[in-house]
């Protein structure tokens, strides 16, 4: 990604207040960023962007799909996005997640999620 | 009546002789007034047309052929049936008899009633059943009582998720001096509470079987995961002093979140029940080929008759008070310990009450 270029994150989560905490923190950081309550309407939204990098999910989502399965199914139609989920409960094995993406549990400090973002941009 | 038939007649026991069939020949008059049967009634029929069902099944299945098999039969519990439709429960003593040329021929029963003995033997029975029935209800409560605390443990997180988020964007917007407090007042207690759910869950995940499950790996440093547990406690409890100290030099190959609750744990009792007035001390460090971290308090000395049960789950000590919790957070700490192959260990003495927790390395 050029350096120039401010980075575009899309953030799904189905809490409200969860999912404003990480656009204000990502905005914070300089991000652009989208937002999306569902998984369906994540697809919906990567569907009319297309410079999305990456995808900063919950795990636990009312829904056609959830979580992995949202990141499952965006590695396989947009490979070059970036993955990264969180959940408050579950703390899946970083394999469990396609294309060597991360994860990083909830409740978040603020300088790990960055850290973990900065970092799959890195290697992308 | 001579003495021998008086003596038949009227002995202290029914008595009936039959052929090998069942055919009754002769019936005494104690058997006769015990089932109010009349004797015209019972010679010429079988045996088993005076036992309900299940004594009929009995007597063809068992009675009959190992009396055949070996000539006698001591003690079987039979139930006849009576004229008036009761039933006398009785226990049989059979033995065959033989005619003159020593061929088989009759067999002679002994009948004693034992209304009361059989009565008891029931009771019992029915108290056993009983008791196996309320020990199998008990269980399955508590099975549905730990799923039930499980998943609500896990909702919970989630409005503790938005709270903690909440407070967070709150903190950004420009707020009071006062407003601020509140704002780390309630991210204290977020804390806290993440903390209470997180032993609840482990305590009903233990509980149902799946164990503590731990994600280890050596590659990133655990002193960070520590300074955080301990700046979170120090938010919760501003007016006590905590003193750390890190020695961490080797890589550490354990699940950092778990010993990070294992601390927040230890550093949570300490809080609670030691002297308010005396710094609570952790130390944690790693050398020779060992991980220790200890959580050390003043006060009184724990009573030694406490110390036996410290680890036990709900346990609480003597002195209740609101902020005790649930009593599960050394127990936790103490199977989080077990899980990495180490221990969790106290001393306690006028000077301090220290928790230990050593782990080989290696």
């Amino acid at each position: 990604m050029p350096n120039d270029q401010r980075a575009l994150v899309l953030v799904v989560e189905d809490e409200a207040l969860v999912r404003m905490h990480g656009c204000d923190l990502l905005e914070s950081a300089g991000f652009e960023v989208l937002e999306a309550e569902t998984a369906d309407e994540a697809v919906a939204l990567l569907e009319k962007h297309g410079d999305v990098h990456l995808l900063f999910s919950d795990i636990d989502m009312p829904g056609s799909m959830d979580g992995i399965q949202l990141a499952e199914l965006v590695h396989e139609r947009w490979p070059n996005i970036g993955l990264l989920l969180t959940s408050g409960h579950r703390r899946p094995q970083e394999t469990d997640i396609p294309d060597e993406g991360k994860f990083i549990s909830k409740p978040w400090r603020e300088g790990d999620v960055l850290d973990k973002i900065r970092a799959i941009l890195a290697g992308k | 009546m001579s003495a021998s038939d008086d003596w038949f007649e009227n002995a202290p026991c029914g008595l009936i002789l039959m052929k090998r069939d069942g055919i009754i020949l002769r019936a005494n008059r104690t058997f006769i007034a015990w089932t109010g049967h009349e004797l015209q009634s019972l010679v010429g029929k079988r045996l088993p047309d005076f036992l309900p069902i299940a004594g009929k099944i009995f007597y063809d299945t068992h009675f009959a052929p190992l009396m055949h098999l070996q000539e006698h039969f001591d003690e079987v519990a039979l139930d006849f049936a009576c004229a008036g439709g009761n039933r006398m429960p009785a226990l049989v003593n059979a033995i065959e008899g033989r005619d003159e040329e020593g061929r088989p021929g009759f067999i002679r029963l002994a009948i004693f009633r034992t209304a009361d003995r059989r009565l008891y033997e029931r009771n019992l029975l029915d108290a056993r059943d009983r008791a196996e029935e309320t020990v199998r209800v008990e269980r399955e409560v508590s099975e549905l009582r730990e799923q039930f605390i499980a998943v609500l443990g896990h909702d919970m997180r989630n409005p503790l998720a938005s709270i903690a988020s909440g407070m967070r964007l709150l903190g950004k917007e420009p707020v009071s001096e006062r407003g601020r407090r509140v704002i780390e007042l309630v991210e204290g207690s977020v804390i806290r509470a993440a903390g209470l759910i997180d032993n609840v869950l482990d305590f009903a995940r233990g509980r149902l079987g799946g164990g503590l499950t731990l994600s280890r790996d050596a590659r990133e440093p655990l002193e960070p995961v520590l300074r955080q547990v301990v700046d979170e406690l120090r938010s919760i409890a501003p007016e006590r002093i905590v003193l750390a100290e890190y020695e961490l030099d080797d890589p550490i190959d354990c699940d950092r979140g778990r010993i990070g609750q294992l601390l927040s744990n230890l550093l949570g009792n300490a809080l609670t029940h030691g002297a308010k007035d005396k710094p609570v001390r952790v130390l944690a460090g790693s050398e020779a080929g060992t991980l220790r971290i200890s959580v050390a308090n003043g006060g009184a000395p724990i009573p030694v008759a406490t110390m036996a049960r410290l680890f036990q789950p709900f346990f609480r000590g003597q002195v209740r008070s609101n902020r005790d919790g649930l009593g599960l957070g050394l127990h936790i700490a103490s199977e989080i310990a077990k899980a990495h192959g180490g221990v969790l260990e106290v001393t306690s003495n006028r000077l301090e009450t220290r928790f230990t927790f050593t782990m080989p390395l290696a």
